[in-house]
């Protein structure tokens, strides 16, 4: 039945100049201060199609979309709905014309059950407003559209892919005919992330249409039926995503060809890996904000001049990991030792010190400070050094040049350092965090999912960067759920379930098979390449 | 060619202060047109509040001495949001400081040159001991500063009326409601105007200096716009939320302690005239900027000082309070509308 619908999909895509788009931007642009966002671009969505929307970090995707739904207005262009000019002046209006969008920072109440969420702010919320009856209301609608949630539960409880079924939820309750989803797989498992396409062809399949902005082309290929690629602003091309294939799209988001080169490969010159460990951690366990145990008795060996992939799917104590590695969590017991010194009381300050830079996992919340500048935010492990400061005297204008030599670095172009971090895009953010902690990183650069959130290009970048880091005699912890990105870039790799170490293995003496049966909670034994425990 | 509307990041020097002027002429148009209503005469009225204000000797003073608490509770409320906590407790700190220099003043022995100083460290001591409990909770257990800096100036205002009226009652038999004459006075360099305003404008500049030009101010501003961002850079949260909130407290105390030792000279029920309150307004004005505390203190004093040159025309006090009412809420109109700036765009 599904797959029937599908096919209708596909005719009314093929059958481009009879359906009327559901939704059409006719020469639409955006302008911020010192940057086009936007500019020139057309776009149609036609019912029963999902649309993938791709574009290197910057390009404007997040902007196209929040104009199509009343977040910004166009400074120019027209918006179609269905055949007639709109304009919209809030969400609230463009919900109203079917169009909902999922952000990628959910805007859930935290401390509100799911049904309670469901019904905030919706004019059809019922006037008496009993739990059970909210509850009841939103099983039903869980029902009718086939998502699967538990109304009583509280959001806080929820795992991030039930978080953003409720946000789907919530959009498709108010009878959305066109759903944006913005990066929407970047902090899904691989099961959540198959969930939730299941979701989305249903969804199309009965007359809506999907966006959908991703980085990730495999998904991309397996889920859009079209493709746009937007480039500085302006729309490439749109085109079926059946003519497509990965490296073509790439090479359309970028400009130029990208080369995916093998990054095992070291430099003549390389610094050779130390015998002894930069960092090691020695049955270490620690618990994660709840208070459960999310760290047990974990052992690891950090070489300097290696790069050490920690695989395993998000959620299995890689968090907790990488916060103890870098002194913001405590230990509840075992050990950690950067260059041979135990820093197992010892909190962020002294492993700064000691060469560790970070790159956390929600830059937002604890990377950034997303309402100061760009400049107060870029300094952020430097400010007390030389140039900047002086005893205790601080130098604004010397941050702010360090911040533009760091920005240039990443290759982000700031229009304006005084401005509040959280206008750059998403994947900007990323890179600068990214920029600023591998300056501090001597010794050992703690990296949990650095290229979520990254285009093609900057992956490269990204992985370029740890390389010289790796060449320079740093030792990379490289924390990621892409298993092609640790296979490609990491010596030894160690899979994670369920807060324990499942076995660490050489990369060059295993295949993907194997490390997808220990992420799935195998053990490998010592035999292996753990030997040194 | 078309007009548009843009939203711009950070508004520009010049439009912020053009937008603000725009906004006092349409309150007092607004209140113009209410004041018309009542038959009031509208030429007698503007030319009375403006000579009384602006075009006598005294008003000027009294525009200075006015200015000088704002200014301080103002700083206090900002240099707090600064690390992410309102103070709402700047009344209670002020009546504090003024209940501690007082007490130096009347029971302490000495020449001015040693009281003088020691009523200034005890006014300061005393708006700081008023914030502790506000401050350690929050520190400590995240208990809200919101509710608990309110609640003790409950606790102040009543102190003050307590022992202004009955242990510290002037005992010569001049007044039933406040304290003998202070023997110790700030000293004054224009009239009544005492050295507490320059100060206190020092004060101002000096806060705003160390906040933009130490590692102290930008760790406080990394600590009070994001605290996960602190302690993932290792700046220590929670001492500069405590020292933050203690100097909040300090600078609400020492305005406290000018007005009783420079304004009034004695301690008297409700000295504290709400200060504490406006103060939040000034801060909120002011939005996050030192200079902006000064202009804002200057603007709340021209409005209270109007207000009270109304009320000696016969205007009730509630109109008058509708007056700053307006006059407020057209300001933070104007705020806003300050980060907008109109585009022409040439239609494609
Ligand atoms: N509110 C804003 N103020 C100023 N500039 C902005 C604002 N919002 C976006 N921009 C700028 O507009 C450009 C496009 O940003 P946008 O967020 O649309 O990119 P994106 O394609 O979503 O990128 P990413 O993949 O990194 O999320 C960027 O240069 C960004 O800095
Ligand atoms: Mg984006």
């Amino acid at each position: 039945m599904t797959m029937n619908m599908m096919l209708n999909a596909g005719e009314a895509v093929a059958s481009e100049t009879k359906v009327q788009p559901i939704v059409r931007l006719k020469g639409i642009a955006k302008y911020f201060p010192g940057v086009v966002a936007n500019q020139d671009v057309d776009f149609d969505l036609l019912p029963g199609e999902i649309h993938a929307l791709l574009g290197e970090n910057g390009a404007g995707k997040s902007t196209l979309m929040n104009m199509l739904t009343g977040i910004y207005r166009p400074d120019m262009g027209e918006i179609v709905i269905d055949g007639s000019a709109v304009s919209f002046a809030s969400p609230v209006e463009a919900i109203a014309a079917g169009i909902g969008m999922v952000h990628q920072h959910f805007k859930l109440v935290k401390a509100f059950t799911v049904a309670e969420n469901i019904h905030l702010g919706w004019k059809e919320t019922p006037r008496r407003i009993a739990r059970d009856l909210l509850e009841a209301r939103t099983a039903e609608l869980a029902a009718s559209l086939n998502l699967a949630v538990a109304p009583g539960a509280r959001v806080s409880d929820l795992s991030t892919g039930e978080q953003q079924r409720v946000e789907i939820l919530r959009v498709l309750s108010r009878k959305a005919r066109v759903l944006i989803l913005d990066e929407p797989t970047a902090v899904l498992t691989p099961a959540e992330a198959a969930e939730l396409f299941k979701a989305l062809r249903q969804f199309a399949a009965r007359g809506n249409a999907v966006i959908f902005i991703s980085h990730k082309l495999d998904e991309v290929l397996e889920i859009s039926d079209r493709v746009t690629v937007l480039r500085g602003g302006r729309k490439v091309t749109t085109m079926p995503t059946g003519e497509c294939d990965k490296r073509m799209l790439a090479r359309l988001m970028v400009g130029q060809e990208v080369v995916l080169s093998n990054m095992r490969e070291r430099r003549p010159d390389a610094k050779p890996v130390s015998p002894q460990p930069v960092l090691s951690l020695r049955d270490a366990s620690a618990r994660d904000d709840l208070g459960n145990m999310a760290l047990k008795r974990v052992s690891l060996e950090l070489r300097a001049g290696e790069i050490l992939g920690i695989a395993g799917v998000a959620g299995n104590g890689q968090k907790e990991l990488s916060q103890v590695l870098t002194g913001i969590r405590a230990l509840a017991s075992g050990q950690v030792e950067i260059c041979g010194k135990d820093l197992s009381r010892a909190g962020a300050e002294e492993f700064a010190a000691f060469g560790v830079g970070h790159i956390p996992e929600d830059r937002l919340q604890s990377g950034l400070a997303p309402a100061l500048s760009v400049t107060d935010n870029v300094v952020i492990r430097e400010y007390g050094k030389a140039p900047l400061s002086k005893g205790w005297v601080y130098r604004p204008s010397a941050a702010t040049s360090l911040a533009r030599s760091i920005a240039e670095a990443a290759s982000v172009r700031v229009p304006d350092f005084g401005m509040p971090v959280r206008n750059l895009s998403g994947g900007n953010q990323q890179r600068l965090v990214a920029r600023r902690e591998m300056r501090i990183a001597a010794n050992v650069l703690v990296a949990a999912y650095p290229c979520r959130g990254l285009d093609v290009g900057a992956i490269n970048a990204m992985m370029r960067y740890f390389i010289e880091l790796r060449d320079a005699g740093v030792g990379v912890l490289f924390v990621s759920e892409e298993l092609e990105e640790l296979l490609k870039l990491s010596d030894r790799i160690a899979v994670m379930f369920h807060g324990e170490v499942m076995g660490v293995v050489n990369t060059s003496e295993v295949d993907i098979e194997t490390i997808g049966l220990m992420m799935g909670g195998q053990r490998r034994g010592p035999a292996g390449a753990t030997a040194e425990n | 060619m078309a007009i548009r509307i843009q939203r711009v990041p950070s508004e520009s020097l010049a439009g912020g202060v053009a937008a603000r002027l725009v906004a006092i002429v349409l309150a007092l148009v607004v209140a113009a047109i209410v004041f018309a209503f009542t038959g009031a005469d509208l030429g007698k009225l503007g030319s009375h509040v403006l000579k009384s204000t602006f075009g006598s000797r005294f008003g000027l003073m009294d525009l200075g001495l006015i200015m000088t608490p704002l200014t301080l509770t103002g700083l206090a409320v900002m240099i707090a949001l600064k690390v992410g906590a309102w103070n709402i407790g700047a009344e209670g700190q002020f009546c504090a400081g003024a209940f501690a220099a007082t007490a130096v003043a009347l029971f302490v022995p000495g020449p001015n040159v040693v009281v003088l100083p020691l009523m200034f460290v005890a006014g300061a001591l005393g708006g700081m001991i008023w914030i502790l409990i506000p401050t350690l909770a929050r520190a400590y257990a995240d208990v809200s500063e919101l509710i608990t800096t309110l609640l003790l100036n409950f606790v102040g205002v009543l102190l003050i009326y307590y022992v202004a009226t009955g242990p510290w009652l002037d005992p010569s038999g001049v007044s039933f409601a406040s304290t003998a004459r202070l023997p110790h006075d700030v000293p004054s360099f224009w009239g009544d105007v005492h050295w507490g305003l320059p100060l206190a404008i020092l004060l101002t500049i000096a806060v705003a200096a160390v906040l933009n030009f130490t590692r102290w101010g930008y760790e406080v501003r990394i600590a009070g716009s994001n605290p996960n961002a602190a302690r993932y850079a290792a700046i220590p949260f929670r001492r500069h939320l405590i020292v933050v909130m203690l100097m909040s407290g300090a600078i609400a105390g020492l305005a406290g302690m000018l007005e009783a030792a420079g304004t009034a000279h004695r301690l008297q029920g409700g000295i504290s005239n709400n200060f504490g309150y406006i103060g939040i307004m000034v801060a909120v004005l002011a939005r996050g900027s030192a200079i902006g505390v000064i202009a804002g203190a200057a603007l709340m004093a021209i409005i209270l000082k109007s207000g009270i040159s109304l009320q000696t025309q016969g205007v009730n006090i509630s109109t008058v309070l509708a007056i700053t009412g307006l006059i407020l809420f057209f300001t933070a109109l104007a705020d806003e509308l300050s980060h907008y700036r109109i585009v022409r765009t040439k239609e494609a």
